[in-house]
Formats: structure tokens, C-alpha cells, sequence
């Protein structure tokens, strides 16, 4: 049986290009492996099945300025290449390089292609991308590279075969929210006891279920007379201007919008639609103010109901998106309604 | 307070004329043991059966499994309160029929789970499985309210351990575990450098099937109190819990359980094992609230360091569990909590019904609702057609081949919350 | 004349699902159940909000909306270790006591918890359409679990 074929996705500074100051490096497609490639053609294991038949080297910084434009270009290279697999990285704890290590790797899954991943739980790709492709749980520096390989090496022979992968704990990858059984081999119990003594000492444990979090919020006051007050909407429901002027991503989105309502009464077809790639889009996009209800609000302002609303609304994709994403967005609507004098908002999901 | 084991370990069970423990082997007359069941006026008959590790056996539906053991010294006997008289158990000599037990079945009600697979895929994840077993199934007379049928199943399982266990009584161990728990002040002066912990053992305490009892009491009538480890070695803590059949903890759970065996393994060495604190998880929730104040107040009136905290059952214990840790960490004690999972069947949704950030260290027996696939076996003991219910009820599907597939929860012991087994989840 | 009045205020009130304590009678508690057994052994005693048709989440659902109207809750809306997509039944006892705006948080927590967990269950598999006799034994559970807090009430 031939060997896999697998492409790998570096950045300048692994392929050996330079540092920060090439890091505007274009995306370029080498014949077989370079770099940390090496290390995985050397594994056994790996070798024994896969072989990297190609390695697409882009700048960091050209990637996360470029990232539509670049992605396009490294998939044309990928596909090129007609891969079983592609391994991105690993990228330790490279923020940017995490992120496009992240986003090549779950643009190369969508497409069909297995891929994974490799970083430092800490790199701000790990929170973004976990629950779209596997992510080998690295060490922050590239001194972890063999370590990283040993275990990205045996997961992405099992991802490209379809092998049954097991549990985060067992494979190495960070946890990504899907619960998965396996047999530890020391009982609960005993768990329990070695956890509480670690705990005790004031040393370092890892709990075996990360409780979520409920982020409570207190009310604020009640606004007594809603006929003066200053309305403004907000959505993670993804209503943008018709065409998507930003460019959203329809889920895992990286940014908001801004964008003027002054002038609408109600959200038409050829006005507005929606970005969000996590429901089906047909009825928001016949009617925006489904999700963000423009005309209501005018009527009431019409009714005397309400003061006014804000010249601006907020939206954003909440498709996916990272939680830590989520809150900086909020960070800042927020402030930019308070130095406007918003009164009150109006929410509004999916 | 100083119990000494003496472990009798046991290869095989059989009915013979004369009931006796002899080479490792229990001989039961079948009989006389079915006329001691029987005093019972609730129940109109009762099967025995016997069911030995690797057998293609399948036992369902599972109410509760037991440890024969026999007290040979000490103040009291066996499952005081219940079996016999009140008295303070924990002291002196219990000899253990290690490697046996005895299963109770019974339809106390028609939706009843709880499977015990001798071989195959089901066994890997019931402890049940490597044991010999004496089965007791029971058949009530006829239109017994569900309350007394319960209790006279649980009842009936009670006095053939302590049947079995009694021919225990004169036989030399084999071995010794000694267990001991010094009074407050002695810990004090001999372990004076080393973390106070204590185990907060949560009780099932809801109703009809969801009960449980210490020296006879009702858990759910009780307050927060302190137990000694070594009289819940003597049955001071029995169940009468029969629904989820993953993570109920059986009173052989009680008898062994692994918090205690685990602490008392590393008592005098990293830590010093002060005692158990029993808690119950009550509906109401002035209950709830009531009984982790006394929780949270008795781990710090113990002066403790540490504290282990595990709990039984689904949904509604999940916030006592949650109550307890943040209490006792707000008193500045520092918790690690054992749990289960119900994540879905794709391991996706929120695993527990309450959760709370001070839960920072968590132990899991696994997720519940994982799919596994049961063979047919050769035999059922006990009543097959609940098979039927399990199958084309509400967790699991009967395929052609006669075969199983089901969510984990049907599996008696499988998700245990007192960590008695090595499944976990990520 | 007055009384008269005062009377039909409180029904008003009472039919707007406001809780008494509001306005000042206090100490009232509340079943919401669609268990017929429940309704049938304390329906005399206790008040009782019988969902006839209703399902296990309707029950929830019910209950959540009180609790948005002010009503505290008074048993776990999750009792008996039953899962939401085995037993069709569920009783839930909630009061006018006042509650605070911690013990709000708390247990919208809880019965959003409830809720979510129901609908994980019925997203695995629907409740069964059980046979009349395993119908019965639910129903049985399903009282004996609120009666423990019934008798802490009676």
C-alpha cells in the first residue's frame, strides 16, 4: 500500500526564512518536507504510513493581515497536492502562527481533507480552534518539538485513516468539549486522594472536568421612563448590511460591525441579510428585522413608546465563536455605548 | 476506633447439602437458606442462582449487591439497626468473604435497569463481574405496595449476607487489614504536620427507591453527622437506592468503599484521616441548604485541611455536590469532588445540572450516556423480559442477533461516584 | 362592600401569577405536577397547578415562568435519579416565601439547568409511550418523591 500523502503548513521562521522582519513572507509551496518536517518523516511510526510530500510556507504576519486572500492561496496549494492529511505546525505558543495554524487546519477538515494541529494551551489559536480540529497539547517553546511530534505523530495517522480517536487525556490533544470514556489505571478513588494531596501542597493538578462557567451579569437599574430613553441593538445573530462589507465569518467570527441604521424604518431583502453560517439563513435573510427588530422599534419611537433609538447597531457572529472573543467585542460596544449615551440595549441571538 | 479484616478469599460459590465455607468455596443448601428468605410474609417465593466471573451470564434488573461478612469480635453485628440489634459496629474483627456476593433482583417496579454481564463488553465496566455471586430473586405476594416490596427485597439480600456470612465466622483468615481512627486530640499530637482530611460522603436520600440507611435510620430524616470509617465496614450505611444503576452506590460500595480504603492508605503518611462526614441529598431545598451548612460547619469544626466529597445519583444530587464544595472551600477547606457524567451520547452537552467555579478539582467516573454494545448471553437471571423494557424503552435498542446496544447507565456500578473504578472521561 | 373588593384584587392579582407575599398573605405554597396521583392524594391540602396534558418539561417550563413572577422554588426541579426522558412525570413545589436577589440567580440557575437537561434527554431519545401499568409505577415514584417536602409542609 502506498504511503499517505500528507502536506505540512509552517511559517517563515520554521522554514528557516527569517523572523519578525520576514514575517510578511507570501505563502510558497515547496516539494517535500522542510524544517520541523523533517522530525516527522523521521518518527517511525510515521514514516511507516505517511510521508510529507509538500510544505507551505507562509509570514505570519502576511497570514493575519491577508487572511482571506491567504488562505485562498494555501488551500490552492494544498489541494494541489491532493493530500490524505495536512499537519499544521506546531506552533507552541506563537499567537499568530497559532491562529493561522488554527484556521488552515479547519479550513483544510471543511474541505474534507483530515488535518490537525499542534500548540501551547495557552496560545490564543488553542482557545479559537479546539473544537474544530485537534490540537496536540504542546509546550510553549519550540524546545518541545520532539515531544510535540512524538505525540502529533500517532494522532494524524489515526485522523487520516478514520481510526477511532480516543479520549483527550489518551490522545494528547486539548480538550474540546466532547466528553469521551477511557480506563485510567488507577481507579477514582485514588485519583481523588493523589488530586486532593497535590491540591494540599499548593502544587499543580489537573481537574478531570473543567467546570463551565456562568458569567452572571447584575441587572442594571430599571429605566423608568422608557419614552426618553435612548435605545440600541445589538446581535450576535450576524445582521449585516447586504454583501457582508466586512466580511463576518459565518461562524468562529473575528470581528463586529458597525453600521448606521439611521436611516431605515425596516430591514428588506436588499438591505440587509445575515452573516451567521449556524442556522438556516432563509428567513432572516427575507426579513432581517426577524433578528434584529429595526421596525418594531421604529414604530414604538413613532408610538412614543420609546425615546430613540441609536444611530449605530453592533453585530457580530456568535457561530462558534471563541468565549474570550466574544468578551473583547462586548468590551468594546460596550464603552462605545456608554460615550454615546445609550440608555439601554437590546440583545438580541440566535 | 481499630476494626481488623480477615479477608477469606472465595473462588466459588455451590449449592450442596450442607451450607458451609470451606477451601476458598461457599456450599449453600439452597433450602434452608430459601426458608430463611421466606419468613418474610411479604414474599410468595425466591429463586437462588449462581453466577461465577467469565459465565455467559447476564443478571437484570440488579436492586442492590452485598458482601457476606460476619463480625467475629467487637461490640454488635452485622448491619445494625436492620439485621441486628443497634449497637456501635467498627471495633474488633469482621471476617470478609472477599471475591463473593450476594445480588438481589426483584421487579419492584416495571421500568427497573441494572445489568450485571459475567463476560463480555458489559463486564469490563461492572466491578460485579469479577465476583462469585449468589443471586436472590424474589417474587412478593401479590399486591404488595411498592414501599414494602422494596423493603423486603432489601431486607431478603441483608439476611442471606449475613447468612453467608456467618459460616465465615470460624475460619482463619488469610489476611489482616487493620483500619483505624484515633480520637481528634490523639491525631493531633501524632500527626501534628500533616493535612487534616476528611471524606464527605453524600447519601441518596429522595424516596421510594432512592434511599438509603445508617443504623436502620431513614438518611433523608437525619442531620449531618460523623461516622466512623470502621462501622461503615460493619454495614452501618445500607442501600435502598435502585434506580440509576450506574452510579447507585450498592451497599458492597458501602462495605468497600474506595474514598476510605484510598485515605486510610495514605493516613499517617501524607495526610491524617480524620473521620467521615455523612450528608444526605434531599428534595427539598431548605434540606439542602440546611444539611451543607452542617457540612461545611463540621469540616471546620474538625479543623480540616482537605476534604473528598462524593455523591450518588443524577440531576438533583448535582447541586448538593455543589452546595457542599463551595461551602467548604468558602470555610477555607480545599475539596476535591468525585461525579459522573450524563454529556449525551456524542460526549457534547453540559455534563452535570449544577456547577459552580469553586469546583476546581473534579474527579470523573465517566459519561453515562456513552453508547455500549452487549452481547447476547447464554443465560438471564432474574426477569429477561425487563430486557425488553430496557431495549425498546428509553435507553437502549434490541437487535436481531439478540444483542444490546445501550447507554452505560444501565450497567450496574459502571459510573460509580465514590470512584470504585478506573473509567474516567475528557 | 370593601372585603368584596379587596377580594377581587386578589384575584386579579393571583390569576396575573403574582405571588401572595407581595401583597401580604404570606406562607402559600404551590404543586405544579402532572402526576393525577399527586393531585388525587394532596390536591385537598396543598394548592396545586395540574397540567393535565403536560409533559415533564412542560412542568419545568411552568415552573420557570412562576419563578420569573417572583415565586421561589422549593424542591429541586430535578428530583429522583429518573431521567428526564424516562419518566413522563413531575411534580415541583414552589412558595411565595421571599426570596433575594442571590437566591434568584440561584435558582433560575437551577430550573434553566433543569430545563437544559431535559431537552438533553429528549434530544437523545423521546420518553417512551409507556404501557399503563409502568405509567402507574411512575407515578408512584414520582409522589413519593414530593412528598418528602410535603410533609415538611403539612
Amino acid at each position: 500500500m502506498s504511503k499517505l500523502r500528507v502536506v505540512h503548513y509552517i511559517n517563515q521562521f520554521f522554514a528557516n526564512i527569517g523572523g519578525e522582519e520576514k514575517a510578511d513572507y507570501q505563502p510558497e509551496l515547496r516539494e517535500g518536507f522542510v524544517g520541523p518536517g523533517m522530525a516527522f518523516n523521521q518518527n517511525k511510526e510515521f514514516a511507516d504510513e505517511a510521508e510529507i510530500v509538500a510544505t507551505v510556507i507562509c509570514g505570519d504576519s502576511y497570514f493575519n493581515e491577508n487572511v482571506d486572500s491567504a488562505l485562498e492561496t494555501v488551500m490552492g496549494m494544498i489541494k494541489s497536492q491532493n493530500p490524505d492529511l495536512v499537519i499544521c505546525g506546531p506552533a507552541f505558543n506563537a499567537g499568530r502562527y497559532g491562529v493561522a495554524c488554527g484556521t488552515v487546519a479547519a479550513a483544510v477538515n471543511k474541505a474534507g481533507i483530515p488535518a490537525i494541529t499542534g500548540m501551547y494551551k495557552e496560545n490564543p489559536g488553542a482557545d479559537m480552534f479546539k473544537k474544530e480540529v485537534y490540537i496536540i497539547s504542546t509546550k510553549n517553546s519550540a524546545a518541545g518539538m520532539r515531544d510535540a511530534v512524538k505525540k502529533m505523530a500517532p494522532l494524524a495517522i489515526k485522523v487520516a485513516k478514520g481510526e477511532a480517536i480516543g479520549a483527550s487525556a489518551e490522545e494528547g490533544y486539548l480538550p474540546n468539549g466532547i466528553r469521551k470514556n477511557f480506563f485510567e489505571k488507577k481507579r477514582g478513588s485514588q485519583r481523588a486522594v493523589e488530586m486532593l494531596i497535590k491540591k494540599l501542597a499548593d502544587k499543580e493538578f489537573e481537574t478531570e472536568y473543567e467546570m463551565p462557567s456562568f458569567d452572571r451579569v447584575a441587572p442594571g437599574e430599571a429605566i423608568k421612563d422608557m419614552s426618553k430613553a435612548k435605545i440600541a441593538l445589538v446581535t450576535s445573530g450576524g445582521i449585516v448590511p447586504k454583501g457582508n462589507p466586512d466580511h463576518i465569518e459565518s461562524s468562529s467570527a473575528s470581528k463586529y460591525g458597525q453600521y448606521d441604521i439611521s436611516m431605515f424604518t425596516d430591514l428588506t431583502a436588499e438591505t440587509h441579510e445575515t452573516a451567521h453560517g449556524g442556522y438556516d439563513p432563509v428567513y432572516a435573510n427575507a426579513d432581517a428585522d426577524r433578528v434584529l427588530p429595526v421596525d418594531v422599534i421604529k414604530e414604538y419611537i413613532e408610538e412614543g413608546k420609546i425615546g430613540s433609538l441609536h444611530q449605530y447597531y453592533y453585530a457580530t457572529v456568535g457561530n462558534g465563536t471563541a468565549v474570550a472573543s466574544a468578551k473583547k467585542y462586548a468590551t468594546e460596544i460596550g464603552k462605545k455605548l456608554v460615550d454615546d449615551h445609550v440608555d439601554a440595549v437590546i440583545l438580541t441571538s440566535t | 476506633m481499630k476494626l481488623e479484616l480477615g479477608i477469606i478469599p472465595i473462588s466459588d460459590i455451590q449449592f450442596g447439602p450442607e451450607s458451609k465455607v470451606e477451601n476458598g468455596t461457599i456450599y449453600v443448601n439452597a433450602e434452608e437458606l430459601k426458608a430463611l428468605i421466606l419468613e418474610d410474609e411479604a414474599l410468595q417465593s425466591v429463586e437462588l442462582d449462581i453466577a461465577r466471573p467469565g459465565e455467559s451470564v447476564r443478571i437484570m434488573p440488579v436492586k442492590d449487591v452485598i458482601e457476606p461478612r460476619v463480625k467475629v469480635s467487637g461490640e454488635g453485628a452485622m448491619f445494625p439497626g436492620v439485621i441486628s440489634k443497634v449497637a456501635t459496629v467498627g471495633s474488633g474483627r469482621t471476617n470478609v468473604l472477599r471475591g463473593s456476593a450476594v445480588v438481589t433482583t426483584g421487579k419492584i417496579v416495571g421500568f427497573q435497569e441494572g445489568i450485571i454481564d459475567m463476560t463480555g463488553e458489559g463486564a469490563k465496566y461492572t466491578p460485579f463481574s469479577q465476583l462469585n455471586n449468589l443471586v436472590v430473586v424474589c417474587e412478593p405476594v401479590d399486591g404488595l405496595a411498592k414501599h414494602a416490596h422494596e423493603k423486603a427485597v432489601r431486607l431478603a439480600g441483608l439476611k442471606t449476607a449475613d447468612y453467608i456470612g456467618k459460616l465465615a465466622k470460624n475460619i482463619e483468615a488469610e489476611e489482616i487489614e487493620t483500619y483505624e481512627t484515633v480520637s481528634v486530640k490523639e491525631g493531633l499530637q501524632r500527626w501534628p504536620d500533616l493535612p487534616r482530611v476528611a471524606y464527605v460522603l453524600m447519601l441518596q436520600s429522595q424516596g421510594l427507591l432512592h434511599d438509603t440507611y445508617v443504623y436502620g435510620v431513614d438518611a433523608k430524616q437525619s442531620l449531618t453527622t460523623v461516622i466512623m470509617p470502621t462501622e461503615i465496614m460493619d454495614g452501618a450505611i445500607l442501600s435502598g437506592n435502585c434506580v440509576s444503576a450506574c452510579d447507585k452506590n450498592t451497599t458492597y460500595h458501602h462495605l468497600n468503599n474506595p474514598v476510605i480504603k484510598d485515605l486510610f492508605a495514605q493516613h499517617g503518611k501524607t495526610l491524617n484521616f480524620v473521620g467521615v462526614i455523612i450528608t444526605n441529598e434531599n428534595v427539598y431545598l431548605a434540606d439542602k441548604m440546611r444539611s451543607s451548612d452542617w457540612t461545611a460547619k463540621l469540616c471546620d469544626w474538625l479543623g480540616l485541611d482537605g476534604a473528598i466529597v462524593s455523591q450518588e445519583g443524577f440531576g438533583n444530587p448535582d447541586t448538593d455536590l455543589i452546595m457542599n464544595c463551595k461551602k467548604i472551600e468558602a470555610k477555607g477547606v480545599k475539596t476535591v469532588i468525585i461525579t459522573d457524567e450524563y454529556a449525551g451520547r456524542d460526549g457534547a452537552s453540559q455534563s452535570l445540572a449544577d456547577a459552580d467555579a469553586a469546583a476546581t478539582a473534579v474527579v470523573t467516573g465517566g459519561n453515562a450516556n456513552e453508547v455500549i454494545h452487549l452481547p447476547k448471553l447464554d443465560k438471564v437471571i432474574g426477569y429477561p423480559e425487563v430486557a425488553d423494557i430496557i431495549a425498546g424503552g428509553f435507553d437502549g435498542s434490541l437487535q436481531a442477533d439478540g444483542s444490546i446496544i445501550a447507554e452505560l447507565q444501565v450497567i450496574t456500578g459502571a459510573t460509580n461516584e465514590m470512584g470504585f473504578n478506573t473509567l474516567s472521561a475528557r | 362592600m370593601v372585603v368584596c373588593l379587596i377580594y377581587k384584587i386578589y384575584t386579579i392579582l393571583i390569576e396575573a401569577g403574582v405571588p401572595e407575599s407581595i401583597y401580604g398573605v404570606s406562607n402559600m405554597y404551590l404543586i405544579v405536577t402532572n402526576n393525577q396521583l399527586c393531585l388525587g392524594k394532596y390536591g385537598a391540602q396543598i394548592k396545586m397547578e395540574y397540567l393535565e396534558e403536560g409533559s415533564y418539561l412542560d412542568v419545568l417550563l411552568k415552573v420557570r415562568d412562576y419563578l420569573h413572577l417572583g415565586w421561589k422554588l422549593e424542591t429541586h426541579p430535578m428530583t429522583g435519579s429518573l431521567k428526564p426522558n424516562q419518566t413522563p412525570y413531575k411534580s415541583i413545589m414552589i412558595s411565595n416565601n421571599p426570596l433575594d436577589q442571590e437566591e434568584f440567580y440561584s435558582q433560575e440557575i437551577t430550573i434553566s439547568n433543569g430545563i437544559a437537561a431535559c431537552r438533553k434527554f429528549q434530544s437523545i431519545r423521546k420518553t417512551p409511550d409507556w404501557p399503563e401499568h409502568l405509567l402507574e409505577d411512575f407515578r408512584i415514584v414520582d409522589l413519593s418523591l414530593i412528598e418528602g417536602a410535603i410533609q415538611r409542609i403539612l
